[in-house]
């Protein structure tokens, strides 16, 4: 028996009965998209969130903000506490600390002439570039002597800088926060934008004491980075870090801390969550969207296993073995799906793509998500074409030719 | 040819009721005959059809077709004489839609062991006069030309033996004519056919008439070669 013949017969047979082919690849078409879609996105955000936290937290450091919540993002205490002070307490009480940088930010209206955009203003100091790894594309950032005169100089990031001043230079010209004038004095590295969707280059960095004697009219900051030593024990430097400011704060035993601590632990594990949900969860889902296309697929194949009773029949009376009735229809069964898996790992990549260039991924990886694709619906495929070819292989000839 | 002796073939209904489709049938067919089955419908001739086509196991008793007991084969061995050696053709034609004459033609040769189809589609449909009808797809073909793909499906293969089951049952008549004289020329060149019919006058195209009533054969009589002569008469 030549089975390569049986089985190019046998998918000459489903190109020709278009309708019930094309039925049951719709399950394994959409199943297939889906996976790959969720796969390809989910990688592309995880590689995107990995090389965020490295960019923005570092290997090594310990973040402070204002607030007793826990984490980023969540409600905070009306009253804020955090002072400039308690931050220069920590970096000189608790040892293992190399680096620091306070910042206070807000979100303020910056115009120049007629112009005006809402960014977001930082308040540094000279330590802003080696402490969050941005330095300026042009013109420069400010010195520790424009930290301490409380100099009106502004870096702006790149949005702000196309949105005011078009295509013409922006260093040495002028701008206002709020209603205090400011002078351009360099531009900021590009950035993109971060997890949560925001616009990285839409900023303004400005010396922290002007931001706080000429825009906000506070002297509290919202958080501070601390970059501590490889070699620190983090666990004992957080212990530290919330027994100064809890002795600062004048904290009882029993009140919840007015501030909360984030260290590059509590950052991989959320990360680790986030992983979960992206590698794991939606790729089981998608999973389970193609198992239905599967059962969808031999169901429809079971029915039309009637419908086709006196073909088999035929075939039999004709010399079919049983091995041959089955092998039909496990091809049949099986290219179906297959091919419309394909189908779905085409259409799950170009969505791919979309989503990708909507939420500001790149390195969308499709071959990985592509061979995933190919092997869960080859899997799939065989399942679902074993019950409909164990039927079709068990009918009597005398019974389906009658 | 074919050998039958003492052939019982009983069914269970789902009900448990037991039924004698076939008592105690002995039936000797030469290499060469043109024999009809008739009976009416619940005789038993297509339970002895489906016997001779080794697609229905019989209960009881011995078969030997070519000389070799078809007792004991296995169901492959089984598949396999009825690729090559037996041919069928069926009143419904069972021909494949959407599927042209010449590939429902060659159906046969994809279960056989043949390394290469090369021809033999296009001569048997050639042998019923369908060359011109090739790539044509059931729909587009009449009943008599669609039973007549059918013969060319049977014959492709070089069987020993043609089984034909009703042949005529839902063709008109001059298509039926037709269908019987491809048959009667066939039988003339040599091969070997078994018809079952209900309808007498079919069966006078044969040169052998055995008729069956309650799974028992209770005539077996040969007829004048006079077919086509006896109807042209009427």
């Amino acid at each position: 028996m030549n089975t390569m013949r049986l089985v190019a017969h046998s998918a000459a047979m489903m190109s020709r009965h278009k309708v019930r082919t094309g039925f049951m690849m719709v399950g394994s078409f959409i199943g297939v998209a889906a996976l790959t879609l969720v796969i390809s996105v989910g990688q592309a955000a995880k590689q995107k969130m990995i090389a965020m936290a490295r960019q923005v937290f570092g290997e090594d450091s310990i973040m402070v903000m204002d607030g007793g919540s826990h984490m980023l993002g969540a409600p905070r205490n009306p009253g804020t506490r955090l002072k400039l002070d308690d931050a220069q307490a920590i970096a000189t009480e608790v040892p293992g600390i190399e680096n620091w940088e306070p910042q206070q930010g807000l979100t303020a209206s910056v115009r120049r002439g007629d112009a005006s955009v809402s960014a977001q203003v930082l308040g540094e100091t000279e330590r802003y570039e080696q402490v969050w790894n941005r330095p300026a594309s042009r013109g420069a950032l400010f010195d520790a002597a424009a930290v301490k005169s409380s100099a009106r100089v502004a870096i702006i990031g790149e949005t702000v800088a196309s949105q005011l001043f078009k295509d013409e230079d922006p260093i040495g010209s002028d701008l206002q926060i709020g209603t205090a004038p400011f002078r351009v004095i360099g531009v900021l590295e590009r950035w993109g934008t971060d997890p949560h969707g925001m616009d990285r280059d839409n900023e303004i960095v400005v010396p922290i004491s002007t931001l706080m004697r000429r825009v906000t009219n506070v002297d509290t900051i919202t958080g501070a980075k601390f970059v501590v030593a490889r070699t620190a024990k983090g666990e004992e430097m957080v212990k530290q870090i919330r027994q100064t400011l809890r002795s600062r704060h004048s904290l009882a035993v029993g009140q919840p801390d007015d501030f909360s601590i984030l260290t590059a632990s509590e950052v991989r594990q959320m990360m680790a969550a986030v992983e979960r949900v992206l590698l794991l969860y939606l790729p089981m889902v998608a999973a389970i969207s193609l198992l239905v296309g599967g059962i969808v697929s031999a169901s429809l194949m079971l029915a039309s296993i009637n419908e086709r009773a006196t073909e088999i029949g035929l075939r039999r009376a004709v010399g079919a073995r049983t091995e041959d009735i089955r092998l039909q229809f496990l091809v049949e069964t099986a290219a179906t799906t297959v091919a419309g898996g394909a189908g779905g790992i085409v259409l799950g990549y170009v969505l791919a793509q979309m989503g990708a260039t909507r939420l500001h991924l790149d390195g969308v990886a499709p071959w990985s998500a592509g061979l995933l694709g190919i092997a869960a619906s080859v899997l799939v495929g065989l399942a679902a074409g074993l019950p409909p070819a164990r039927r079709a292989a068990r009918m009597s000839p005398v019974d389906a030719l009658r | 040819m074919i050998e039958l002796s003492g052939i019982s073939k009983t069914y269970r209904r789902p009900s448990g009721e037991a039924v004698d489709a076939l008592i105690d049938v002995s039936l000797r067919i030469e290499d060469g005959e043109f024999v009809a089955i008739v009976g009416s419908s619940g005789s038993g001739k297509s339970t002895l059809m489906n016997v001779l086509g080794l697609l229905d196991v019989p209960s009881s008793g011995s078969y030997r077709l070519g000389g070799q007991e078809t007792s004991g084969l296995s169901p492959a061995a089984q598949a396999q004489w009825r690729n090559k050696r037996i041919g069928f053709v069926f009143q419904t034609f069972h021909l494949l839609s959407r599927t042209s004459a010449l590939e429902n033609v060659e159906l046969p040769l994809l279960y056989s062991d043949r390394s290469s189809f090369q021809g033999l589609g296009r001569k048997a449909l050639e042998a019923v006069g369908l060359g011109d009808r090739i790539s044509h797809r059931p729909s587009e073909l009449s009943g008599g030309q669609q039973q007549r793909v059918a013969i060319a499906r049977a014959l492709v293969n070089e069987p020993d033996l043609l089984l034909a089951d009703e042949p005529t049952g839902n063709l008109d008549r001059r298509s039926a004519d037709e269908v019987l004289a491809i048959f009667q020329s066939l039988n003339r060149a040599g091969r070997t056919i078994v018809l079952v019919t209900h309808d007498a006058e079919v069966a006078n195209h044969c040169r052998r008439i055995a008729r069956i009533e309650h799974g028992r054969i209770v005539q077996d009589e040969r007829v004048a070669a006079a077919g086509p002569a006896l109807r042209e008469a009427l």
